[in-house]
């Protein structure tokens, strides 16, 4: 071990090239696995936030809140296998934002939401008529308290009263106001996909109590009328999120298995040139167990360092990319994630160059095998 | 050249691995390049196919079909202005569909033109143009001539939707990564009705346009935007090419490449500067027994060579079943040009990486031959 550090120490030049082809590629699963998050986070977020254990969508809808429609009675069956207060309506509409001091075609895109029961962050009682809660992300766009947003063509008006974090849907900012302020501006923008009084696009709902397999009651209750999700089963419902998130996934599988053969090539040939250095040591009384620990050793401290480097790269990027021009999100389990795996990468790697350092006879240190 | 085969031929397990890792890497680069493209065909590969040289959106709309709503107001102003052949009224929307009876239900985008040359498809693949009511051209990667697809009225308690007929279908015809149908507009007027029949009004989404003789598309694209900022003309590729996301796509792909593109070069590199570390006793005997240091270069530089050829030729057989594959509802494609601007570019970059391992080769005195300094 201590042998195998020292080199490392003494000489890094031998390890930096490797180090540099190790952190390009824990750059690359960072950047992979941040842009898959952050096209999850921009399209999904709205329904992270729901403080809810089932979203109820109209049965055929595929998850679209767009083409899903729930009317009075259908409210009425959810009603009763939860109880009327602990279901709300929710309804979106895509729209173009206007803000002063903006050229006319300067618009920000938005989502606008009406809801009855609280998503985390948002207030219990939605906001009065004409006023909504924007998601952070508004911020960058010069958005503030008290800023007057004008919505779609209509220029429906809506005013800002506070902010709600990590709300984003469709990859757009996300506004929360009540479900009359949804009508109003629906019918005003879009008057070919208006709505009744009564009708929203979802239910939200909570269960009063430990409700086991709530979306199975649910739809049960009102004769499959519904397609009920849990949360997250409504977050890999949204269409696209589960095909991207396959797509990623094996990108990031494919970018492993390299490092991997990366880092075997890189210690396979290490090893090939210490041989007759590790028949000396094993003419000393040295283990093959212990030869190899070093190499061992030796890799992880290789794949950590330029781990580190990796991703203070991917954070630096993060810093620098500007809002809005790529989906890319650095959270901490992604990191670890991407880290752990380049490690495993690193030891599996290594893992093929123990049938040479078990091969390595002590006799070669006093030229036996020349 | 003889040592440099013979070399490769004795020691195949070691550069089995290298050529194998950068066929994994070539494989992976011209996977995700087909996977851009095939993205982006399937976003808006309908904007591409669809017949209207110019099409108007509302500023609203943010340059999406399914955002934009033309107000009457704005239609008239549109219509009223110079230079105008044609206009036709074109709406787009997602909805619920059922094709052929099943019990399953699934997505489809329907374009709906009022003039089928402002909207309609440009050509058909197979079959024929829909002629009738209730006919319709399909995206060929969803749909098949003859199948019969009805909307379904979505929380709409006991309503029947409209079927259409598909009796064509036109390749790289996707909306939004979606299934398309082109159809007239009564019939998408009819679907869009049936599935909210509280609707007061369909409106178009974008309003098509053919210029008159001698005025050209961006002229005609200057008089429009002209009229009123709730306006915003663009051609038929700006508005394929502007689509949101389609940007976004093509950005995080360039990262992706870039580091890919950089690996490659560094793990061969890498590879033959430990090579020349280890042989650097052999080739300083090869210099002292009068062999030219030019010869042992180019015997790198030809390792090199086998290298990468032999990488991407593994990474492109790799490739090629991959490209005739669908993911979900993308159709992914070979493209020849990819491979062939891939290969020169990793090939001359891998070529540039050697460069340190043949200023090594340059640098051996073959004197050390005789003190034993060419082994260390």
């Amino acid at each position: 071990m201590k042998l195998a550090l020292r080199e490392l120490r003494r000489r890094p030049n031998r390890f930096a090239v490797a180090t540099l082809i190790l952190t390009l590629i824990a750059l690359l699963l960072t950047f992979l696995g941040g842009l898959l998050d952050g096209l999850e986070r921009g399209s999904t977020g709205a329904l992270r936030v729901q403080d809810a254990d089932a979203i109820v969508f109209a049965e055929g809808a595929e998850g679209s809140l767009v083409r899903s429609r729930i009317d009075e009675d259908v409210r009425g069956q959810v009603a009763g296998v939860v109880g009327a207060e602990h279901v709300g309506g929710l309804g979106s509409v895509q729209l173009g934002a206007r803000l002063d001091g903006r050229g006319p075609r300067d618009l920000v895109p938005t989502v606008l939401f009406g809801y009855e029961l609280a998503a985390t962050g948002l207030p219990a009682e939605p906001p009065a008529a004409g006023e909504v809660v924007a998601d952070e992300s508004l911020r960058s766009e010069g958005v503030e308290e008290g800023t007057v947003l004008r919505l779609g063509p209509a220029r429906s008006e809506v005013r800002v009263i506070g902010f709600v974090a990590d709300s984003q849907y469709a990859g757009q900012a996300s506004l929360w106001g009540s479900l009359d302020t949804w009508r109003e501006v629906l019918a005003a923008n879009r008057p070919g996909a208006r709505v009744g009084e009564g009708t929203v696009q979802a239910l939200v709902v909570r269960a009063p109590a430990d409700a086991p397999d709530l979306p199975r009651a649910i739809d049960e209750a009102t004769g499959g009328a519904t397609d009920s999700y849990t949360i997250d089963g409504a977050i890999a419902a949204v269409p696209g999120v589960a095909q991207q998130r396959s797509v990623f996934n094996q990108i990031i599988g494919v970018t492993i298995v390299i490092a991997i053969v990366v880092v075997a090539l890189f210690f396979a040939l290490l090893t090939v040139e210490r041989t007759g250095l590790y028949g000396v040591l094993k003419a000393l009384g040295a283990s093959s167990a212990t030869i190899f620990a070093g190499v061992l050793l030796q890799a992880a401290v290789v794949t950590a360092i330029a781990s580190a480097i990796g991703i203070t790269a991917a954070l630096a990027l993060d810093a620098l990319i500007p809002a809005g021009s790529i989906p890319f999100t650095v959270t901490p389990p992604r990191l670890v994630t991407s880290v752990v795996s380049l490690l495993v990468a690193a030891v599996i790697g290594c893992a093929f160059s123990l049938r040479r350092v078990l091969r390595v006879d002590p006799a070669t240190a006093i030229g036996g095998a020349q | 050249m003889y040592l440099a085969l013979r070399e490769m031929r004795r020691a195949p397990s070691r550069f089995g691995l290298l050529i194998g890792a950068v066929g994994l890497l070539v494989f992976l680069i011209l996977a995700q390049q087909a996977l851009q493209d095939g993205l982006i065909t399937s976003f808006v590969g309908a904007i591409r196919q669809q017949s209207a040289p110019v099409l108007v959106f509302s500023t609203d709309g943010q340059r999406t079909l399914q955002g934009s709503v033309i107000a009457p107001p704005l239609e008239e102003g549109i219509r009223a202005v110079d230079g105008i052949d044609a206009a036709g009224r074109i709406g787009q929307g997602t909805f619920t569909v059922r094709v052929d009876g099943d019990d399953a239900t699934s997505d489809a985008a329907i374009i709906g033109a009022e003039d089928p040359s402002l909207g309609g498809v440009r050509r058909v693949d197979e079959g024929r143009q829909a002629e009738a009511a209730g006919e319709a051209v399909g995206s060929a990667a969803d749909f098949s001539i003859g199948e019969q697809v009805q909307i379904v009225p979505v929380g709409v308690a006991g309503a029947e939707g409209p079927v259409l007929v598909v009796v064509g279908v036109v390749d790289d015809a996707q909306l939004q990564v979606t299934p398309t149908l082109f159809t007239s507009w009564a019939d998408y007027e009819a679907a869009a009705r049936a599935v909210n029949p509280e609707a007061e009004v369909v409106l178009p989404n974008v309003i098509g346009l053919r210029p008159a003789e001698g005025t050209t598309a961006a002229q005609l694209i200057v008089a429009v935007n002209a009229t009123s900022e709730d306006a915003d003309a663009l051609t038929r590729e700006q508005a394929a090419t502007d689509t949101p996301g389609v940007g976004q796509v093509r950005q995080s792909f360039q990262v992706i490449f870039l580091l890919y593109g950089l690996v490659i070069p560094l793990v061969t590199g890498l590879f033959f500067l430990i090579v020349t570390f280890q042989k650097s006793a052999s080739l300083t005997l090869l210099r002292a027994v009068g062999v030219d240091s030019r010869a042992l270069v180019r015997s790198l530089l030809f390792q090199v060579c086998v290298v990468v050829v032999g990488g991407l030729v593994i990474g492109t057989a790799l490739y090629w079943p991959l490209s005739q594959q669908t993911l979900g509802a993308i159709t992914l494609r070979f493209d020849p040009a990819a491979v062939g601007v891939w290969s020169a570019l990793l090939l001359v970059l891998g070529l540039l990486s050697a460069l340190v391992a043949a200023r090594r080769v340059l640098q051996i005195d073959p004197i050390e031959a005789t003190t034993g300094g060419g082994g260390r």
